[in-house]
């Protein structure tokens, strides 16, 4: 039987009288892929916010990757942040005036200490071994989005975060993005947790979640 | 037997031996400082005269010589593996070696580092990859030149002889050998070099040995019968005449006197009588230098006990007599005290400066801008690759090249086992 | 008045027991004891030596085993640069050795000794009797006790870390000893080997260029004489002992800064190798932590080494003059009273020549007269505090009871007679003495040769 990476019971997160998740119970085996939908405001980024070390709940429990987030400090919870979850975000993010290679060593730099080498590789696994010296501006949204990607997996995530990471691109960049992302999974077996609003990304999942209003309203495993 | 041999050969290839003896001897020159004020020259006396102490010393350049043996073997070693020679590699001459499967990837492996920028060559058995220059080259004129100044030392502490005598214008010169040449003429000149401010030359004629006309300088020192010839003050050979009223006889003698420059006074003793003389060369006043142009005049002053008589100007070659007192100077003639070194420690010490100063010089840019980095891959029988790494500088980039080669081998087997 | 005085000594052992603790994880029972009876050891013993001994023999003793301490440190700074910059060197039965309970027995003692001692030597030892003494046991027994046991309590609370490797232990150790002993004039380090290291120069140059065959000074272009002066200057002392002071932690924080990092070639994943790295990186830069602080109170020891806090009894010349018979007749109470211990100190005036020169009564009860300068330095003279003279030039300590005797840096003396009248000097040799004097260390400013 798979462990499960995420346990959630209960998991709420209000913001003041607004309360932006409702108790929530949810269990994410270890190396799935999560596709979250719902409309804007449901909760999506809330709950990824929250599983990836970024949030505090209000109440409830969450344990990711064997560790109980509510017990960890603030200091606790940037290691967990720097070792255990890679994120990708609709916005590239980057930093405008490095290079592709500079800004994932940026990442090393963050986690551990900078490997030149390393992130030249990680580059390379991503198909931009020829972009390697350009800057973010540079590049394409489809290519902005693969530096996202080497960078959010050079640190070895357990657990990858994509909010949106499609978003910005055209059918073609989002089909090679999420080709990346699965033949990247199929090697470093990491697990995804991906929000969007788009039902074609959440099909490349193995399970997608519904919220609505912070609640859970369905559940949906996809054919392999 | 073998033991002992074993431990004189740890001995004089350790790396601590050399600073080990060093200490000991800022030890002993310590405890001397305790108990002289001279404590340096007690000790290079002591160490002259104790047997332990300079078989102590002996050991420095002994040990160096040791290193660079040992370094120039591990030199050669890691060289023919480099050049796929040899099968197999040693551990202990590179900074990392692990051992890993042979994987697909291995086929690549060279046209990848050729792509990081390394330059390879491949044998049946090995591939190599290497960037950048040795220091081996800097290190070895540095061993060296620490082994020139070792042995410069030990040869000058145990061996220096000298001999301090004057050299005076138609006299030989007092070489120790004792049949030096006449000295024809000394000459000094105003220098226009950086570091010398004159320069002196002592013509010298050939001696009785057969040798030629030679000229000895300032720097660097001439070499005269095996000795190092070293002026040290400028002076007069004055003959000198002088005859007082109570005086029974007058009294003549070639004085040397340590009168230069002009001003400096020397004091010449009249024996058997209370009186004395002190002598120097008067300046010109009109900026010429006496010595340089042979035109001297002295001044005197006659001491009788602690009074002085009476005090004056005599020109070279000229006289003065007064109440009775007669002094003349009726030949004066250009003197240099110089002592004769035999000693040739001197020669390795200045090997041993341009030898280190040419290390600095070789390793310094190598070092900061293309510093030695290497990689070698092994078979290791069928199924197995040794990789050694090293890294003369840039240690961190060169071990993330090492290890990125290492994952895509290890990636490569993934590959396989897909 | 006195517990104030001590504090800095006391706060400085409680530093040394804080990086033992750390220095031998594991062993703090061992590292308490041991340092607490070895401070008790030290205190009573050099209080009994104080009993037995002139003060100069036990300050001797104290000054000499803070020398064979930064010795020490100096080997051990050493042996840490080669072990991280050579392949090959390892001390692993040294290191091995260092980590058993007897060696932190032994090394907490020692330095709860020499603490312990220089602590003792701060106090003004009046009463030597067995009941001085019988106090003197339980009072710094209980100190040593309070503070020992305080300490361990601050280095519980203390965070991991805060890492202290074996070779910034030693170096921390003697900073904090010769930063609590440069506070004493009498123990201080540092200036005495200012003067040595002078001494050094100058017969080290002179040496090398008589070695070298290098011309003289008549030769050598004037500008480059200059700069080949400045090695015969005092500065090159004070510059030279500072180098040989910071030394040993300047080697021991480049020998943290130089260690390899571990092996990663056998992880073959980067972040996990980057880690590693890190992680080694990290407890590098902690370990930078001691031997930065031991930089920081070898500064300090120097520093009050340079600007003592002891004011110098230095009074203004008297002038004098001689009868017709060629005498310096000086009564012994007159404008000033000469055996109230203190330095006098005169100046005489012969054919536009002076010489200045001080009358003194040691502790034994003897008068003496000196010039007011030594055979090595420049007569910069001398000044008074603290059971000792200084030198002005190289500022190395003359104890009283050696000021009348010839040789090394002590003041020149005088032939004189002690009459009824008061004390009598030769004109003449006074003027002869010091003109020989002066002549003879003003060569010192001309090369030494």
């Amino acid at each position: 039987m798979v462990e499960s990476i995420i346990e959630t019971n209960g998991l709420t997160r209000s913001y003041g009288d607004i309360c932006a998740l409702k108790p929530l119970d949810l269990q994410v085996p270890e190396g799935e892929w999560l596709s979250v939908m719902g409309h804007s405001g449901s909760g999506k980024s809330t709950l990824m916010n929250l599983v990836g070390g970024l949030d505090r709940p209000t109440a409830g429990s969450l344990r990711v990757g064997g560790e109980d987030l509510l017990a960890l400090s603030e200091d606790g919870l940037a290691r967990f942040r720097r070792e255990f979850v890679g994120i990708i975000f609709q916005q590239h993010h980057m930093v405008p005036y490095l290079t592709a290679v500079e800004n994932v060593m940026l990442a090393q730099y963050f986690h551990s200490v900078p490997d030149e080498a390393e992130a030249r590789s990680a580059l390379e696994r991503v198909g931009l071994g020829h972009r390697l010296k350009n800057r973010p501006g540079e590049l394409s949204g489809g290519e902005q989005q693969r530096v996202c990607i080497a960078r959010a997996i050079i640190n070895s995530p357990k657990l990858l975060l994509g909010d949106e990471p499609t978003g910005n691109l055209d059918h073609k960049s989002t089909v090679m993005v999420m080709e990346l992302l699965k033949e990247l999974r199929a090697e470093e077996r990491f697990t995804v947790i991906m929000v969007t609003h788009n039902q074609d990304v959440a099909a490349w999942g193995d399970r997608t979640i519904y919220l609505d209003d912070g609640v859970l309203v369905r559940e949906e495993r996809m054919k392999s | 037997m073998k033991r002992l041999l074993r431990a004189v050969g740890v001995l004089l290839t350790s790396r601590i031996t050399s600073p080990v003896v060093i200490g000991i001897f800022l030890i002993i020159y310590i405890v001397i400082a305790f108990f002289t004020e001279d404590a340096l020259i007690t000790q290079m006396e002591l160490t002259r005269r104790s047997v332990v102490l300079v078989a102590l010393l002996a050991l420095l350049p002994l040990n160096i010589a040791g290193r660079i043996v040992a370094e120039i073997r591990a030199f050669i070693e890691r060289r023919r593996l480099m050049y796929g020679n040899v099968a197999g590699s040693d551990p202990e001459l590179f900074d990392e070696t692990i051992e890993i499967a042979i994987s697909p990837a291995f086929a690549g492996l060279r046209e990848r580092l050729d792509v990081l920028g390394y330059r390879t060559r491949q044998t049946e058995h090995n591939l190599t990859a290497w960037q950048g220059g040795s220091i081996f080259p800097a290190r070895q004129l540095f061993l060296f030149g620490v082994f020139c100044l070792f042995v410069g030392i030990f040869i000058s502490l145990v061996t220096r002889t000298s001999y301090r005598g004057p050299v005076v214008e138609g006299v030989a010169l007092p070489a120790p050998s004792g049949s030096g040449g006449i000295v024809e003429r000394i000459r000094l000149e105003k220098s226009t070099g950086r570091i010398l401010s004159k320069e002196l030359i002592m013509e010298v004629a050939p001696s009785g040995k057969g040798d030629a006309r030679t000229e000895c300088g300032i720097y660097p020192p001439t070499r005269y019968h095996g000795s190092f010839v070293y002026p040290r003050f400028l002076g007069v050979a004055l003959l000198v005449r002088f005859s007082a009223p109570d005086l029974p006889s007058a009294f003549e003698k070639h004085a040397i006197l340590n009168i230069y420059p002009a001003g400096k006074e020397a004091p010449l003793e009249i024996p058997d009588s209370p009186y004395r003389l002190m002598v120097s060369m008067a300046d010109p006043g009109d900026g010429s230098d006496p010595y340089v142009t042979g035109r001297m005049v002295f001044t005197f002053k006659l001491l009788k006990d602690k009074e002085v008589v009476f005090a004056g100007n005599v020109p070279g070659g000229g006289t003065f007599a007064r109440d009775g007192y007669r002094l003349a100077f009726p030949d004066f003639r250009r003197m240099v005290i110089t002592d004769f070194i035999q000693d040739y420690g001197v020669l390795f010490i200045w090997t041993a400066a341009i030898l280190l100063g040419a290390s600095f010089l070789y390793w310094l840019p190598v070092r900061l801008f293309f510093p030695r980095r290497e990689m070698l891959f092994v078979r290791q029988g069928t199924d197995m690759i040794r990789a050694c790494s090293r890294a003369e500088g840039n240690d961190r980039d060169h071990g993330g090249v090492f290890n990125e080669v290492l994952d895509l081998l290890d990636a490569g087997r993934a590959g396989e086992r897909n | 008045m006195v517990a104030v005085k001590l504090i800095p000594h006391i706060l400085s052992w409680a530093g040394i027991v804080l990086v033992l603790l750390r220095g031998f994880p594991g062993r703090r029972s061992v590292v308490t004891l041991t340092s607490i009876s070895g401070f008790v050891i030290g205190v009573v013993g050099t209080f009994t030596l104080f009993r037995s001994f002139p003060g100069t023999v036990v300050f001797g003793i104290v000054t000499s085993a803070l020398g064979v301490v930064f010795l020490l440190i100096w080997g051990i700074s050493v042996a840490s640069i080669y072990r991280s910059t050579g392949r090959g060197v390892t001390f692993l039965w040294v290191e091995r050795l260092v980590n058993t309970s007897l060696c932190a027995g032994m090394v907490a003692a020692i330095a709860g000794v020499v603490a312990g001692a220089v602590g003792i030597c701060r106090l003004p030892v009046t009463d030597k009797t067995v009941l001085g003494l019988s106090l003197l046991v339980p009072a710094s027994g209980a100190v040593a006790y309070a503070v020992a046991y305080a300490t361990l309590a601050i280095e519980k609370r203390l965070p991991k870390s805060f890492a202290v490797s074996p070779y910034g232990m030693p170096t921390a150790v003697a900073a904090l000893l010769l930063f609590s002993s440069s506070s004493i004039l009498r123990l201080d380090l540092f200036s005495p080997l200012s003067m040595k290291v002078m001494k050094f120069a100058h017969d080290f140059v002179h040496q090398f260029m008589e070695s070298m065959l290098i011309p003289d000074h008549v030769f050598i272009q004037s500008y480059l004489w200059r700069y080949i002066g400045l090695l015969f200057g005092k500065e090159i002392g004070f510059w030279g002992g500072l180098f040989i002071w910071f030394t040993p932690a300047l080697l021991v924080l480049l020998a943290g800064q130089f260690e390899r990092l571990p092996p990663v070639a056998h992880i073959r994943q980067g972040a996990q190798r980057r880690k590693i790295l890190a992680a080694a990186i990290r407890e590098r830069r902690f370990r930078l932590v001691i031997p930065l602080i031991s930089l920081l109170f070898f500064v300090a020891a120097a520093y009050q080494s340079r600007f003592p806090s002891v004011e110098y009894w230095d009074p203004k010349p008297i002038v004098v003059t001689a009868t017709s018979s060629g005498e310096i007749i000086i009564p012994k109470k007159g404008e000033v009273d000469l055996e109230d211990g203190k330095l006098h100190k005169f100046l005489f005036n012969r054919g536009g020549k002076d010489a200045r020169f001080f009358v003194l009564m040691g502790p034994a009860g003897q008068l003496t007269v000196d010039l007011d300068a030594c055979a090595i330095c420049k007569p910069d003279g001398y000044g008074q505090a603290d059971g000792t003279v200084i030198c002005y030039y190289c500022k190395t300590l003359i104890p009283l009871e050696t000021v009348g005797k010839p040789g090394g840096c002590n003041p020149v003396p005088i032939t004189f007679a002690e009459k009824d009248d008061g004390v009598h000097i030769d004109a003449l040799t006074l003027i002869n003495e010091w003109g020989n004097t002066v002549q003879s260390t003003s060569k010192i400013k001309e090369g030494g040769k």
